[in-house]
Parts: structure tokens; sequence; C-alpha cells
């Protein structure tokens, strides 16, 4: 591995996360009307006690994929308006990506609010969690950047979060268990009573979700009581066979994170030809070799 | 085949071997259990049972050392050895962490590797790719390349078989002449002093009773309380690398002794007359005092977490390279024991399955997140 590069790119990609993270709490410039159009369109009620938060990660989960191609723009860049306007520009998803996440949200937001009338959502206040400082280690950062995203979602008087993605699922278990976030929170997936789906697919697991959160069975029952048929092969979607789709890595080393993708597609796919994934990260990763959809683009 | 190729088909079968073995043999599962009470009991209290460990080997007849880095360790065993000797190792990753090898070459010794997938290694001047299976990334047509160095008669046809029979052939007038056999091991007892070593090729039986000298050189962490948990140790590990049973389960304690005059036991008899174990701390004890840190000292170096890691699957043996034997989730916490080195961790994806499989149930993304955020702390500001 290329130890020096490594060091370099993390210092970078530090700077510019902690500056844009403490400054506006999205980890890069984004348009966050782009961001929250999916709620304008079907008027979701803004703040409220129970709150969906999207954390920007479908929203963003292309941006994170090429991470690593825009950090050196970040790095050679000074005061954090350039950032903003050069960011701004660089940093727009393609029409087709918003169609798509637009969509996904809206349903997951309908799937959720079977379960509970009264769910709100930030729009332009809502904070991005923080996850990317966990996962590259910065646990300094990430904690100092925690408190000021459990504040925020005090003083908006949130006491309940339905989260919609592995990584802020995650994020939040660690700020819990590091700051002590008490405000309750609980993966959508875990809500869904009543939706159908069609299909047969391969469920490549979120690392997250499935090793860590404790989620691998109760994601395939929910699946499955959906409707939707999934195959299964132990040397591919064991708990200890199965892996990551790459996407963590991608930051440091887009290749590295690329050829994992492939690697996992193939897998995938010598098991089924169409593939299901529980987050917006895997997506990104994987649909570039395989047929992807979401949970959420198949069950409603 | 490619690396990705040989990975994927390797992981996919030691997955699935290994499972089968769990069910044939339920027992092991417990007895995985057990061992990491027994080990953690260790961790907790490092100093008393390396004391205990060596004053067991000299009870025995054996001598004990041990080294608190890679010059002290090397410095002993070289003083053992001395020089212009014949040396036969048997897969020590410990031998590598402290670069054992070319150390006593320097001083004008012959040193063989004699376990095949070593010998492979040494031969093509490389380095292991995996704790367990090192030639892990050679096929056959490499290894008769690398073969034919040392047999003619070896060609890039030959069959696996005629490899082997020439490695065989070549190590045999090897052993013949051996003045010292230097193994690793598996486990050692801290009651009885005994070293348990676990093999399928029956080189490490040879290494152990053959030459006059006998060194096993190995990590503070290895250590168990007692002779039973020592051999709980190699049969899981063994049964984790997915070969079980193991064709042969050796247990060195001390030189060789007979009792079949009035009962009387004395040294030395057939095997070797000196025994000496030299246990290295290199970054160990330090490790036992990190909370964060100290679960990786349970590692039985089973090596299955490599298959599960995407990152090793990937990268092999480049991702952590010429730096540590160890590679995979346990060599990014093994580097750092033995190195200080946080690097490799950066690359982690926190995928998970290493913990998964892991039959000492070590939290390893948790480590690895520890020594992530240590190198973290070590970037720029
Ligand atoms: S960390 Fe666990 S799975 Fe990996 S080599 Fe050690 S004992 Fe085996």
């Amino acid at each position: 591995m290329d130890e020096d590069y490594v060091k370099k790119q993390e210092a970078t990609i530090r700077n510019v996360l902690v500056k844009n993270l403490m400054e506006s709490y999205v980890p890069f410039p984004l348009d966050k009307k782009i961001a929250t159009q999916w709620a304008y369109a079907i008027n979701v009620p803004r703040g409220g006690s129970t709150i969906i938060y999207t954390s920007y990660m479908y929203q963003m989960a292309n941006v994170f994929k090429s991470y690593e191609k825009y950090v050196p723009t970040f790095g050679s860049l000074g005061s954090s308006k350039i950032i903003a306007s050069i960011g701004a520009k660089l940093i727009k998803p393609k029409e087709e990506d918003i169609k798509r996440f637009n969509a996904i949200l809206q349903n997951i937001y309908r799937i959720v609010k079977r379960s509970n009338e009264n769910i709100g959502y930030l729009y332009e206040e809502e904070p991005y969690s923080g996850s990317l400082l966990y996962e590259l280690g910065f646990m300094d950062e990430f904690k100092e950047y925690g408190k000021k995203v459990f504040e925020l979602f005090k003083q908006h008087k949130v006491s309940n979060i339905i989260t919609i993605d592995p990584h802020t699922t995650n994020t939040l278990t660690n700020l819990k268990k590091y700051i002590g976030f008490d405000i309750p929170f609980t993966p959508y997936l875990n809500l869904i009573k009543e939706a159908k789906g069609t299909g047969k697919f391969v469920l490549h697991d979120s690392c997250l979700y499935s090793r860590f959160l404790g989620m691998y069975e109760s994601i395939r029952t929910t699946i499955r009581s959906a409707g939707v048929e999934l195959v299964e092969d132990p040397t591919v979607t064991g708990k200890g066979a199965g892996f990551c789709c790459g996407g963590p890595v991608g930051p440091l080393n887009d290749k590295l994170s690329n050829e994992i993708a492939k690697a996992r597609a193939e897998t995938l796919t010598s098991v089924n030809k169409d593939v299901l994934v529980a987050c917006p990260l895997c997506y990104a990763n994987l649909s570039e070799f395989c047929n992807v959809k979401d949970i959420a683009e198949v069950i409603a | 085949m490619n690396w990705s190729q040989i990975i994927s088909l390797v992981s996919a079968g030691n997955y699935m071997e290994v499972e089968k073995i769990l069910q044939d043999y339920p027992y092991i599962v417990d007895m995985a259990d057990h061992l990491r009470e027994q080990k953690l009991k260790v961790i907790a209290n490092l100093d008393t049972y390396v004391k205990r460990t060596m004053d067991s080997v000299e009870k025995l007849g054996g001598h004990a050392y041990l080294a608190k880095d890679k010059d002290e360790a090397r410095k002993i065993i070289g003083d053992l050895v001395g020089e212009k000797k014949t040396v036969v190792f048997s897969k020590t990753n410990v031998a590598y962490e402290i670069g054992l090898r070319e150390f006593l070459q320097e001083r004008n010794n012959e040193v063989w590797e004699t376990d095949l997938g070593e010998y492979l290694v040494q031969i093509s001047r490389g380095w292991p790719t995996h704790i367990v299976a090192p030639a892990l990334d050679m096929t056959r047509e490499e290894a008769a390349k690398a073969v034919k160095k040392i047999d003619p008669s070896i060609n890039e046809n030959s069959k696996i078989e005629d490899i082997v029979a020439a490695v065989r052939k070549f190590l045999m007038s090897k052993y013949v002449k051996a003045d010292v056999g230097i193994t690793g091991a598996n486990a050692v007892a801290a009651d009885s002093g005994s070293v348990a070593l676990v093999e399928n090729e029956g080189n490490i039986r040879i290494d152990t009773v053959m030459p006059p000298m006998h060194i096993a050189v190995t990590g503070i962490d290895k250590i168990v309380p007692t002779m039973r948990d020592a051999l709980d140790e190699v049969m899981v590990q063994a049964a984790y690398a997915g070969i079980f049973p193991p064709t042969y389960i050796n247990v060195t304690s001390g030189p060789s002794s007979t009792a079949d005059i009035e009962l009387r036991r004395v040294s030395p008899a057939t095997g070797p007359k000196d025994f000496h174990l030299v246990l290295i701390d290199n970054g160990r004890l330090e490790a036992s005092k990190n909370e964060d840190l100290k679960e990786a000292l349970l590692c039985i170096k089973c090596g299955r977490c490599y298959f599960s890691c995407p990152i090793y699957r990937t990268l092999g043996k480049e991702w952590i390279s010429t730096k540590s034997p160890y590679n995979g989730p346990t060599g990014v916490m093994w580097n750092y024991i033995t190195n200080k080195d946080p690097w490799p961790a950066s690359y982690c994806v926190h995928s998970g399955g290493c913990k998964e499989v892991c039959p000492m149930k070590i939290n390893i993304p948790e480590v690895i997140k520890y020594i992530k955020f240590i190198g973290s702390k070590q970037v720029g500001k």
C-alpha cells in the first residue's frame, strides 16, 4: 500500500470535512435545494418530534463514491467560500440520480408514515451525521461534531428518529456509546409492516446492518414477508462469507474500492443476476458492475 | 489463475470446509470458547505466566529465555546456533517477525525452511502470502519453476506429487546433517513447559527430534495456563484453518528423555539433547495492558479472517507487504503490535466478516478502529 499517499489524503480529507461540518453541517458543499426537493414535492411536515433522517446519504451517495477524485481540488483551495463556490459547481448529482433518490426517499417516507402519521423532516436544517469522520478513524473530531449534531436535534425538539441507511444508523449507535446521544432511533426497515414487493434477488448485505447492527436475519424476514424472493448461497451471502461493496475505502483509494466492488458483483451475480441492496453507498459502488436495486425500489 | 480467482476459490472452500468440520466435531466450538477464557486469564497477568512458563521449562531440563525485542531475540538464538551450522526451520511467523532466517544466514549458517509452502517462498525469494498457507498465491507452474532450481528433473508440466517428492528428497539430505531444528509454537503450557505444534507434512516432527538441538521461538501471547489448553489450542487452530483432523500434533516437553531403566527419567535419549524456548515480547506485553488492543493477543493464527476480508482478497500480500508476516485483519492488529505501524488499518472497510469467523471471537473491527484512530493522530494538521 502507498502509505505516504494515504497520510496525505487523510490529512486533506480531515481538514476539508471538519471545516465544512463545523461551519455548515454537511461534509462538502452541496445544493440543499436538490437534496430536499423530494420532501417539498409531497409536503412532508417541517420539524416535529418524530423525524425521518436522511443524513443526505441517498442524495450524496455518488459524490461519496468519487470523493477521492474531489479531495485534491478541495485540498488545494484556501477559504471555505472558494470551496463553496467551486464545490457547488462540482457537486451536482446527475438528473437521473436525482429522479431515482427522490423516488426512493418518497417511498420510504410513505412506508414509515403507515406506522406513524406524524413524521416530519428537518429539510435544509438537517445535519449530516458525521459517519465519514467515524469510519476514517477521526474519533476526536467525530465526538466533537457529534455533540453539535446532538444539540441541533435537541434545539429542534426531536425525540424520535427514523434512520433510512445503515451508515447513519451505525453512527447514531456510536454517538450513543461515545457521547451519550440519547434520542431513540430506529431504522425504517424495522418499521415495515405491510409492504408489498416482487422479484427475485440475491441480497448484498449492508456490512453495518447485517454484521454490526444485528439485522442479518430481520432484513431477510422483512424482504421475504413483502413477497420478494431471495436466493442464498452460504459462500456468498453467509454472514461471515459475504463482504463489503468497497465503498468505505473510496475516499482513500478509488481504484481499490472499484476492484472490491467488481469482485463482489461477480460473486453476487454467480448466485442471481439481480442484486438487492439496503444502502445507497452499496448501490453507488455496485451498480457499475451489476444490475442493482435498492430495497426501497422493490417494496412499497 | 490470477490472485482474485485463487482467493475466491480458496475463500469459499475454507468457509464451507470449516462449517463442515464444526458440524462433524461440534465439541470444537466449546473448546474454542473455553480457550478464549483461558487465554484471557494469561493476558490479564502476562508477566506471571511468562515466569511460570520459564520455570516449568527449566524444571524439565530445558532452557528458557525472554527477549524484549527483535535484536535481543536474534542475539539469543544467534549465540545458541553459532556459525557454520545446518539449521532446519519449521514454519514460524515469529522467525519472520524478527528476521531470523536472514540473520542466521549472514552468520554463515545453512538455513532451510522445511514446510513446503515456506520452502517455496524461500527458494523463490518471496514473502508469505498467508499465515497458514504461505505460498497461497503460487500456481503449480510457479511452484515447479521454483523447484526446478534444486531439481532439474522438475519442469512446468510436472505433477504436484512430483514437485512435493523433489522437495522431500532435497530436505531429507538436509535433515540428516542438521545441527539445529528451529520451530515456532502453536501454544506453550505454563504449567508443564510443553510446546504444542500442529502440522500435516511431518516436517515439524523431524525438525523437533532429528537435530541434536531444538529451539522453539514464539511470542508470549502463545502461553496458555495448562497443557490441556495447549492441546485445545492446536485442535481449534487446525479446525478453523480448515484441516481437521490434523495429520500430526506434536508436544515437546524439554529435551528427549527415557525412564526405561529403573524408571528413572534421564536425558537425553534418542531425540535432541538440548531444548531451548525463546519467548518474545516485542510489543505484546504493552498490548496486554492496553484495553483497546489486548483482544488481539487472543489470536491463534488460524488465518480464517483473511478470507472474509475484502481488502486482503483484493490486495493480497501487497497490503501489509514485507513489513510483517501477518497480513489480513489479524495482520493489521499484529503489524501494529509488533511494528507500531498503524497505516494498513486505514484501508479497513469494516466489512465485519472477520469477527464473524474468528474462533476467538475477537472484535477485530473494533481493534482496527482504535489503530486507525492512532494513525489519524499522526496525520499532519
Ligand atoms: S484473528 Fe481470529 S480468525 Fe484471524 S487468524 Fe486470529 S484467530 Fe484466526
